[in-house]
């Protein structure tokens, strides 16, 4: 599910199936490295909503985590656990975060939702074919990630 | 020269006739044109989509077909790809699926789940299809796979849009 009115009508009236979250997470800088954040938000964006076309039924997809990248990482760290927090009080079971930023991978542990980073790939010299091909690719590749884990909880 | 001579004044209305006509040809055949047009149009056919599949490389195993076309949202258009699960069913007719699975959206894959073999399987919520896209009882599915009408034309694959199946 997108993050727009019918879906998240859908959202409603089928919440028992629905337990996952995306989150995507984009690192601004207007600054040298401007260049960079864009073309991380549009690699994962594409990402994003690749991942959310195979598994529309199970995931919400939540509009993007945005914060500037010179702001103080304990700040930015804190925001995102108060999103994790509500999604967890609003009965979803597993989070996940799709991030091109490395610096997240130094925060991990103090999150219960899965971080899934990925190196951001400049898409802008690719034609149209190619673009698919690349994304899916790499989404082929995530999906295991979020099956296993699935099944994981499906144990308990 | 002929006996019956050409007067004056059939020679004038003869051509004046001749012009006027044609003027009033000029006139009429792009109001014609304009309202027989929906009709022409609608022979075209122009719901259906090329692909890129050849339908005599097509098997009775099904192989996801990619196509993309322009979709308009509100003033925002966006080219949007979609895929159909293709096979030649045992009477050589093409069958082409709906990938999007009828319980809540997800995209169902063909033969992917060990435990059930030649299947459209959903990893969502473990949804599962036979090959001609019957819902399986028993899996959170309530309806069949939609299906595309198809259209063969130079050799290439051509498909409509996908329509809900009625009960068989």
């Amino acid at each position: 599910m997108k993050w727009i009115s019918k879906d998240v009508q859908t959202f409603l009236s089928a919440k028992e199936y629905i337990d996952t979250a995306i989150v995507p997470l984009y690192s601004i800088s207007l600054e040298a490295e401007l260049k960079q954040s864009a073309e991380a938000v549009e690699f994962i964006s594409l990402l994003t909503a690749q991942v959310e076309r195979q598994f529309a039924g199970r995931l919400l997809l939540l509009p993007p985590f945005t914060y500037l990248k010179k702001a103080s990482s304990e700040i930015t760290a804190e925001q995102l656990k108060n999103w994790e927090l509500s999604l967890a009080a609003a009965g979803f079971q597993h989070i996940f975060y799709l991030t091109a930023d490395a610096e997240w991978r130094r925060q991990e542990e103090k999150y219960d939702g899965s971080f899934i980073w990925l190196p951001a790939i400049p898409l802008e010299s690719m034609s149209d074919g190619q673009k698919i091909t690349l994304v899916d690719s790499q989404v082929s590749q995530l999906l295991p990630l979020f099956t296993q884990k699935w099944q994981e909880n499906q144990g308990k | 020269m002929s006996k019956e001579r050409v007067s004056r004044r059939q020679f004038l209305s003869y051509t004046l006739t001749g012009v006027g006509g044609f003027m009033a040809a000029g006139m009429l055949m792009p109001m014609v044109r304009f309202a027989v047009d929906p009709v022409l149009r609608a022979e075209e056919g122009g719901e259906f989509i090329a692909t890129t599949q050849k339908v005599a490389d097509l098997t009775d195993e099904p192989v996801r077909v990619d196509f993309t076309f322009k979709q308009k949202d509100a003033w925002y258009e966006s080219d949007v790809t979609q895929s159909a699960w293709v096979y030649k069913g045992d009477d050589g007719k093409v069958v082409a699926l709906s990938p999007v699975c009828k319980h809540l959206g997800c995209t169902v894959n063909w033969n992917s789940n060990k435990e059930h073999p030649n299947q459209f399987f959903c990893p969502c919520h473990y949804g599962r299809y036979e090959k001609d896209g019957t819902n399986i009882p028993g899996t959170p599915p309530l309806a069949p796979l939609d299906v595309y009408p198809y259209k063969e034309k130079d050799g290439y694959l051509y498909l409509g849009k996908a329509e809900p199946r009625k009960e068989a």
